[in-house]
């Protein structure tokens, strides 16, 4: 609430009615430096928002008017669906079956994220702070480096192993980006839990095993489901070990899209489908939403 | 079941710093031993080694008998209530209670019955269904109670168990748990600074400083005859009063209530005097400047001089040793 607002109804509602606001609270909220403020906002967030604007354009207006049109309009004459309908339902559409490769390679990099990161993270927090850092910058050496130059090697040992061009190959690439961060995550949420915790249910009967997946894994929930998602949009978006280490007749999403704004296919229908590979992602963010919510696990365990 | 406790020659170092030092010690069958000390003298490792948690640099811990040095905490059978309780918060109460029986793999129909008789004992089968979260803090120290219980441990560790209750709920608390050790008839191992607890909950009581037992015994033993001027400081609500030993260069040690005031030896000059209920407490110096503690039943004067004697005195090294331990008398004289 602002202070104008907190300051009108002094007199109840009656009164305030009859009366008009404080002329003194109306013209505090429009001193300069406010509306400076206010028009920041919107200078930044249209400049942000431009080339999604162009985007949604491109997506659902005729050819003739958006890249084929010498002065595209920027206010929309007229809206299409067959952009869409046509990326979605032509013959050879590489789009859909695309969708499905990336939906399989996410799902992997984010469950090897959290398989290899929940024991990692554990064991790390478990060491002494600074041994634990240091091992974690460790881990981001690879993410500093180009994955270009990741990449060759990788896919020249992946072609050995006969794996070259499956999603596992590709998530296990991906994973080397997503597993850092799935570490420096997890290892911050089992720092915070209180050691007693662990001890008292390995003291109660619990193996480490147990102790660790029973009752410490369920108190860190909402940093696991966020270092899954984190791990699962990291690879929907990842382009360069998928373009390197992908097959071309049968490349991820975010791939085939490059392809055919670049080179083959239609780009016009490649941009309207980027419309439709942002669903499995809000999909996924509305269905894990209410787990990243910590609740009331925190309390109960006091000192 | 309940078991004996054996520690022998027990060491733990953490960094250069020596927490226990060569330390043995025995506790009886069903004995409540309570392990006093001021904090950040190792009582808490000492426990936690019993328990498993920590590990042991050097000797070995038995549990009636049986080598448990080496084992991890999930086969001791040994159970411990830590001093923040540690309740599990993604569980009720009653899942916090069945916790240690399902982890021992006990049927559904087992477990129900278990859980519904400890919290009968402990008074808590009202809030079986509530969130750890939603629940008193005399209410979490008897849930970690039941916890502990409904096991059937051979040997029950608890850590300053009544540090985190309020003052009115902890002095009941304190006779609850005497009592449910009597029932049981199980051994207790209990770490408290607050010699108070030492005084009304223990069998026997050992005093830790510097890594060591200093001085193991019956509390009331251990309060009328320390080993050392620190353990008679340590144990009591003041600490004792001293005055030079003319005879051998030594101290002569005493405890406010071993004093009759009127006549005798020793005087002191009032400095503070401050009534408390039936008593005056004073604050004085005697003839060498040495302050002493004492309490009259008349109100005195700030300057007055008085004089006194000693029912009972204990001597005390220059290193701080008890020298005269045989001439004291076994019991005080009612005062
Ligand atoms: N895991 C540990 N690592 C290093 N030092 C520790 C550790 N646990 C306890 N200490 C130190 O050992 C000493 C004894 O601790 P503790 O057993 O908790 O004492 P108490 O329970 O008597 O207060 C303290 O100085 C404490 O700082
Ligand atoms: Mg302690």
């Amino acid at each position: 609430m602002t202070p104008a607002a907190g300051a009108a109804p002094s007199g109840g509602p009656a009164a305030a009615r009859d009366r008009p606001p404080a002329p003194v609270a109306v013209r505090r909220r429009w001193t300069g430096s406010t509306i400076g403020l206010y028009a920041a906002i919107v200078a930044i967030s249209a400049f942000l928002l431009f080339p999604v604007y162009v985007i949604f354009l491109m997506a659902f207006l005729p050819d003739n008017d958006t890249i084929y049109s010498p002065r595209p309009p920027l206010i929309p004459p007229t809206f299409t669906l067959s952009n869409l309908t046509q990326a979605l339902t032509s013959a050879n559409s590489p789009f859909l079956p695309s969708m499905y490769f990336s939906l399989e390679i996410a799902f992997l990099v984010g469950a090897i994220a959290l398989l290899i990161g929940i024991p990692t993270a554990y064991g790390l927090s478990r060491l002494a702070p600074r041994l634990a850092y240091g091992l974690t910058t460790v881990m981001f050496i690879v993410n500093m480096l180009p994955s270009i130059t990741i990449a060759l090697p990788i896919s020249v040992q992946f072609i050995k192993a006969g794996l070259y061009g499956s999603a596992i190959s590709i998530a296990l690439a991906q994973e080397l980006l997503a597993l850092p961060v799935t570490v420096f995550l997890l290892v911050g949420a089992f720092h915070a839990l209180p050691p007693d915790l662990e001890n008292q249910a390995r003291v109660d009967g619990a193996s480490r095993p147990q102790a660790i997946f029973g009752n410490l894994v369920p108190l860190i929930r909402p940093a696991i489901v966020a270092s899954f998602l984190l791990a699962w949009m990291l690879s929907w978006d990842e382009s360069t070990f998928a373009l390197i280490l992908s097959n071309p007749v049968h490349s991820p999403l975010a791939v085939e899209i490059f392809y055919s704004v670049t080179s083959r296919g239609n780009a016009v229908y490649a941009v309207a489908f980027s419309f439709i590979a942002t669903v499995p992602v809000l999909i996924l963010v509305v269905f894990l939403q209410r787990y990243l919510k910590g609740e009331d696990l925190a309390v109960g365990v006091r000192g | 079941m309940t078991a004996k406790l054996e520690l022998f020659r027990v060491s733990k170092r953490f960094g250069d710093r020596l927490v226990a030092d060569d330390v043995s010690l025995t506790v009886d069958a069903g004995e409540f031993f309570v392990i006093l000390g001021p904090s950040g003298e190792g009582k808490s490792t000492l426990l936690r080694m019993v328990a498993g948690i920590e590990t042991v640099d050097a000797g070995l811990i038995y549990v009636d008998g049986v080598d448990i040095t080496n084992l991890p905490p999930n086969k001791r059978n040994v159970a411990m209530v830590f001093q923040n309780y540690a309740l599990y918060p993604n569980m009720n109460v009653y899942q916090n209670i069945a916790f240690p029986l399902k982890m021992q793999y006990f049927p559904r129909e087992e477990i129900e019955p278990k859980v519904h008789e400890v919290a009968q004992t402990l008074g808590i089968t009202e809030i079986l269904d509530r969130r750890v979260g939603q629940i008193s803090g005399g209410q979490q120290q008897r849930v970690a109670l039941a916890r502990a219980i409904v096991r059937n441990p051979s040997l029950f560790l608890l850590d300053e168990p009544l540090s985190n209750l309020d003052a009115r709920v902890r002095f009941s608390a304190r006779a609850e748990l005497k009592k449910l050790q009597r029932d049981l008839g199980q051994t207790f191992v209990f770490v408290t600074h607050d010699q108070k607890e030492a005084e009304s909950l223990s069998d026997r009581t050992g005093v830790l400083h510097l890594g060591r037992f200093e001085q193991i015994g019956v509390f009331h033993d251990i309060y009328e005859r320390p080993v050392s001027r620190w353990v008679g400081d340590f144990v009591g609500d003041y600490p004792m009063n001293y005055l030079p030993d003319a005879s051998d260069g030594g101290e002569i040690g005493f405890r406010t209530e071993w004093v009759d005031v009127g006549a005798g030896p020793y005087s002191i000059v009032v400095e503070v005097a401050e009534r408390q209920g039936e008593l005056v407490s004073v604050l004085g110096r005697d003839p060498t400047g040495r302050r002493i503690f004492l309490t009259t039943l008349k109100q005195p004067a700030i300057g007055d001089t008085i004089r006194f004697d000693l029912r009972q005195k204990l001597r005390f090294g220059p290193d701080g040793a008890r020298l005269d331990g045989a001439q004291l008398p076994s019991r005080p004289a009612p005062s």
